[in-house]
């Protein structure tokens, strides 16, 4: 059996409030070396914000930003080396070349003297920057200027890296260039990615969070986008009491008169529980796994006005 | 190499490819060489009536003190104008989170810009010296009292710089950082105008001024009290600085 790794960062009841408003409310999450989590949500949900805070740019009013255990804002020496952050703009120094820039990057981020020259060859390398390593920034590309933000946020490989709209306004050669390189990048790091396009977080990510109205609305593997459910017809009218009867099942919600999203306890076997419906007359008609597309947890979120019930 | 001496030379390369920071540099060296041909020209039509005068003032009094106390003058303007991108120059680019996010700390940063200007400003005034100074081979100068006039001059542009630097971290654009200094600079500079004009030397009012403090150094005379002034008004402006980007962090922009 394999113990799953440390969460690097953890974000523990955080909240924000600007201009006396809440922006994020009572967020928690984790992430682990090797997670991409997908931060996905509409214009003013809270990603940003969210990002800021964990990058140590902006603290937060409430709650607890870890990393690797220790409070940020306690010791925000540790942003140093182990966080690169690419914010929605990239910061760059466009009267520099990309070269001096990164240059200043790996050193501004604890890198040696000595190491600079083979770090900053590295990421150019990984970025794809070669071409233009020696022109200034000013004159570069949206595209080679994103590359060049995604470059100084890890040219001194941090253990996490935030990447707030990695892909905006690139046009979609260079933003499959970016998916590549972000996705490459999540075999040894931690990446957190605030997004409102959905294929890139398909694309990137193995895990996605919702936001709404600076709540935590959704979190699920992508792998399971139901989260495990099962849709399940019957012929019989029934209520959630009867269903939550049946040993095995952990959670229930209706669809509609005649159709139910179960949410089986782990480890229960499908075969099981089907036995169990059979056995106690629920007029079985239909079972299949719940795989409810993330387009649709998305939409179906951002249209709720609603804010969400204490989980 | 420090991290506060690291922004410092970033700062200072990024002055050295921006052609706002030449441009400037020029018209500062040609304005200050064209007043020092002017002075050196009216002692040049003064020479021959001072042979007769007793303890007649040479070549340092009549010429590079008042190059000097000129360059004095124009630093009130040119101070806010190299420092006005420091911060508010960041914040319009959208930049500041590349510093703010590497977690060196406020106190670095700020000392990092301020360090970065400062030199620049240090370059100005190291050449507008060697104007007087080059007199040296033709004549005999009174090099302790330029040095003390030197120090003085560095001092002020440092509580100039500062001023520049805070008022960079509180405006949101360059060009209202550099009025808001423009306006510190002056009124610092000016605020004992009444009294003096009444005759009134050493009130509380003259010991705010900034020229108070700078006058005894163009005399040859290097106090203390001068000193540790002109370092007051660098440490509270840098401190002020540096509490505006806490507010940032806390507030976010």
């Amino acid at each position: 059996m394999t113990t799953p790794a440390p969460p690097i960062l953890v974000l523990d009841h955080v909240s924000r409030r600007l201009a006396g408003r809440t922006v994020v409310h009572d967020l928690n999450l984790e992430l682990a070396r090797g997670d991409v989590l997908g931060l996905l949500g509409v214009n003013g949900a809270g990603k940003t914000t969210t990002l800021r805070m964990i990058a140590a740019v902006l603290a937060p009013s409430a709650g607890w930003v870890r990393l690797g255990g220790a409070n940020l804002y306690e010791h925000p020496q540790l942003a140093r080396r182990r966080i690169g952050y690419l914010p929605e703009t990239p910061p760059l120094h466009a009267e520099l070349t990309a070269d001096e820039f990164l240059r200043f990057c790996a050193r501004l981020h604890g890198i040696a003297r000595e190491k600079v020259a083979g770090a900053v060859a590295s990421v150019i390398d990984r970025c794809e920057l070669g071409d233009v390593r020696r022109r200034p920034m000013a004159t570069l590309s949206k595209g080679f200027r994103q590359r060049v933000g995604l470059a100084q946020a890890i040219v001194h490989a941090p253990e996490l890296i935030v990447l707030d709209e990695p892909a905006s306004g690139l046009d979609p050669v260079q933003a499959l260039k970016l998916r590549e390189i972000v996705r490459s990048l999540g075999r040894d790091h931690a990446v957190v990615l605030s997004t409102h396009v959905l294929p890139d977080v398909s694309a990137c990510c193995d895990r996605v969070a919702i936001l709404h109205r600076g709540e935590l609305r959704h979190c699920a593997s992508l792998s399971k986008p139901g989260g495990g459910a099962l849709r399940v017809g019957v012929a019989k009218s029934l209520r959630a009491e009867d269903w939550l009867r049946l040993p095995g099942v952990a959670a229930v919600e209706p669809i509609d008169a005649r159709h139910w999203r179960v949410q089986l306890v782990p480890d229960v076997a499908v075969s099981a529980f089907v036995a169990r419906m059979v056995e106690h007359g629920f007029g079985l008609e239909e079972v299949r796994a719940e795989t409810t597309a993330l387009e649709q947890v998305f939409l179906a979120i951002a249209a709720a006005d609603a804010p969400a019930a204490a989980a | 190499m420090s991290t506060t001496g690291l922004i410092a030379r970033h700062e200072w390369r990024r002055l050295g490819v921006q052609p706002f920071a030449w441009l400037l540099g020029a018209v500062v060296i040609a304005l200050m060489a064209w007043q020092f041909l002017q002075v050196l020209q009216g002692f040049i039509d003064l020479a021959p009536k001072l042979g007769g005068l007793k303890n007649a003032p040479g070549v340092t009094d009549l010429i590079a003190i008042p190059l000097l106390r000129s360059f004095a003058n124009l630093l009130v303007l040119l101070a806010p104008l190299i420092t006005m991108h420091a911060f508010a120059g960041e914040r319009r680019a959208q930049t500041l989170p590349l510093l703010l996010a590497s977690g060196i700390g406020n106190v670095r940063i700020v000392l990092g810009k301020y360090l970065g200007a400062l030199g620049f400003v240090f370059v100005l005034i190291a050449l507008v010296t060697l104007m007087p100074l080059a007199l040296d081979f033709g004549t005999s100068l009174d090099v302790g009292k330029i040095a003390a006039g030197t120090l003085g001059l560095a001092l002020f542009a440092a509580a100039l710089t500062a001023i520049g630097i805070a008022c960079s971290a509180w405006a949101a654009q360059p060009a209202l950082a550099a009025a808001a200094a423009l306006a510190l600079g002056s009124l610092l500079a000016v605020v004992d105008a009444g009294a003096r004009l009444q005759g009134v030397g050493n009130a509380g009012i003259n010991y705010l001024a900034l020229p108070t403090h700078l006058e005894p150094f163009f005399r040859g005379i290097v106090a203390s009290v001068d000193i540790i002034y002109f370092v007051l008004v660098s440490g509270v402006a840098l401190a002020l600085a540096t509490r505006r980007l806490d507010t940032l962090r806390s507030r976010s922009d």
